[in-house]
């Protein structure tokens, strides 16, 4: 295996019991690893989104082959000159000049240009597939001789009933202009059970992905921890124990949980 | 009673540095010494198989890797099952692969690597890793109405006019099925949104656990051909093509995990009644 390999599974090994270190309390270990993983994810961002966007899609462009500027310096990426894209080069840094208090009116051009764009796709996106769609899945039959009464997922007359009575109850629940007392209160009572069904779903989810990361990190710990890697992991994990340990006694006022 | 009373109530206010050590021994304890569990796939899981199985011979396939290094255990044995099964039966499907976040494409490289190991690929022949490009879904929607406006060139620059299985590849219409390994925005929202309804080409999804409960809507509807829901979903999926891997490794960590959670979650609910009925008789 190469030194570079063993090396990086060391660092590997090291940033994520800095990590889990945060486990017994705040220390350098895990200040450590949480600004090397900020640092490390904005000059990666930075450097993917300049390789494979602003440079390509933007100045490949701007620089095409059949460019006016195509005697000073060519960007050969299979486009077409098109001087309209000055247009999105000039908002790009009229967003940069946010730094500059005498100018940063000027980044709220670009700024807006974005927001107008987004709101413009996401309001598409939605009506179609989320309004739309969605509605329509709900409208479900409720008594048809083609469906048999019960079934364990999928369609069928009970499972039909819940949709309809879960969505209606739930939508009621959120209509503040009636008192939610008597039978009406008791409607939107059951729209509670529903929504707290669904919020518990939601939390056991999160934790199976949470123990899935886990198992991930483990994982990788553990392969780590082989010969071939030069017992990587048990040497992390003895370094983080010993200092921490030392740090914690230096420190005993930190040390409290 | 009241000793077993006390025992609880002391379970409830127990550090949550012991909790921690014995959810780390719970999941650690499987993974060192494997445990076979019995995995049975759900319905969702069965459609996305199905999907992928009645994908007509001699099809272009799309798979997107819309996550990163941090829900690597969770989707990587996703893309991986789906790639085994597309390839599998020899059926001549062609795959194409984009990349709606940056470290999707160390991890599409990843996965051609395993995959290449068990198959005799030929890049730009059978697969073509189409790479990343920054613009969420827009990206999605540009592939939808022109390809070639948005992908001029693949991940290793080789200009798409000049690889042989992009030709006749102008949009999203050009492909029979489409997957996406999702682990939050942007994935599988966008390709539902932006991709397979205004195109009508069929999608399947693997997400995060965590996304799960938020994405079932979609399969409810029929906007989505089945989802691969978290790691068991990833293990539902390794059992259904017949090819252990990783996620069926970690089944018996993720249930011994559970165990550990929802018994402190009711020691700790008894240890509250118990504390509240206390303090009001006294």
């Amino acid at each position: 295996m190469s030194f570079s390999t063993i090396l990086g599974a060391w660092i590997a090994a090291f940033l994520t019991l800095g990590i889990f270190s945060y486990l017994y309390k705040d220390n350098p270990f895990y200040k450590i690893a949480e600004h090397v993983f900020v640092g490390v994810s904005a000059a990666y961002w930075a450097a993917t989104f300049y390789w494979t966007q602003i440079y390509p899609n933007l100045f490949g462009r701007l620089f095409a082959v059949d460019s006016p500027f195509a005697s000073m310096y060519v960007i050969d990426k299979g486009h077409e000159y098109n001087g309209l894209y000055f247009f999105p080069l000039l908002l790009g840094i009229m967003m940069l000049l946010s730094v500059f208090k005498q100018i940063n009116w000027m980044a709220r051009w670009g700024i807006a240009y974005t927001v107008g764009i987004a709101a413009g796709l996401k309001a598409f996106g939605y009506l179609s597939s989320n309004v739309i769609s969605q509605i329509k899945s709900t409208a479900v039959e409720l008594f048809s001789g083609e469906l048999s009464f019960f079934a364990m997922s999928g369609d069928s007359i009970f499972n039909n009933i819940v949709i309809f009575i879960g969505t209606i109850s739930a939508l009621m629940y959120f209509y503040f202009s009636r008192e939610q007392s008597g039978a009406y209160g008791r409607f939107t009572r059951l729209g509670v059970y529903f929504l707290m069904i669904s919020f518990g779903a939601s939390f056991g989810f999160a934790v199976m992905g949470r123990i899935s990361l886990l198992i991930g990190r483990f994982n990788d710990l553990i392969l780590f921890s082989n010969p071939s890697y030069n017992y990587g992991t048990f040497w992390m994990l003895g370094l983080i124990i010993v200092v921490l340990g030392y740090w914690s006694f230096q420190n005993p006022e930190r040390t409290e949980g | 009673m009241r000793f077993l009373e006390d025992i609880i109530v002391k379970f409830g206010s127990v550090d949550r540095r012991v909790i921690f050590v014995l959810i780390g021994l719970a999941v650690l304890v499987p993974l060192l010494n494997p445990i076979d569990l019995a995995i049975r796939p759900t319905p969702s899981s069965q459609r996305v198989y199905d999907a992928v199985d009645s994908i007509p011979d001699n099809s272009n396939v799309l798979i997107s890797f819309d996550y990163g290094p941090s829900t690597r255990p969770e989707i990587h044995p996703m893309t991986l099952g789906i790639m085994r099964h597309i390839l599998s039966q020899d059926r001549g499907h062609k795959i194409y692969i984009t990349c709606l976040w940056p470290d999707g494409l160390y991890m599409a490289k990843d996965a051609l690597k395993i995959i290449n190991e068990e198959y005799d690929l030929v890049e730009h022949e059978d697969y073509v890793l189409l790479g990343f490009r920054p613009g969420n879904e827009a990206i999605v929607k540009g592939l939808a109405s022109d390809l070639r406006k948005v992908f001029t060139v693949d991940a290793a620059q080789t200009p798409i006019s000049e690889i042989p299985m992009m030709e006749g590849i102008n949009n999203l219409n050009d492909f029979q099925f489409m997957f996406t390994g999702s682990a939050g925005y942007p994935g599988t929202f966008e390709w539902v949104q932006y991709g397979a309804d205004p195109t009508g080409v069929p999608l399947s999804s693997g997400t995060t656990s965590i996304q799960v409960n938020e994405v079932m809507p979609y399969v409810q509807s029929g906007q989505l051909k089945g989802i691969l829901a978290g790691m068991p979903g990833a293990a539902e999926y390794e059992k259904l093509i017949d090819t252990p891997g990783i996620a069926i490794q970690g089944m018996a960590a993720q249930s011994y995990g559970h165990v550990v959670i929802v018994l402190f979650i009711i020691l700790g609910n008894l240890a509250y009644f118990i504390t509240e009925r206390r303090e009001r008789k006294y």
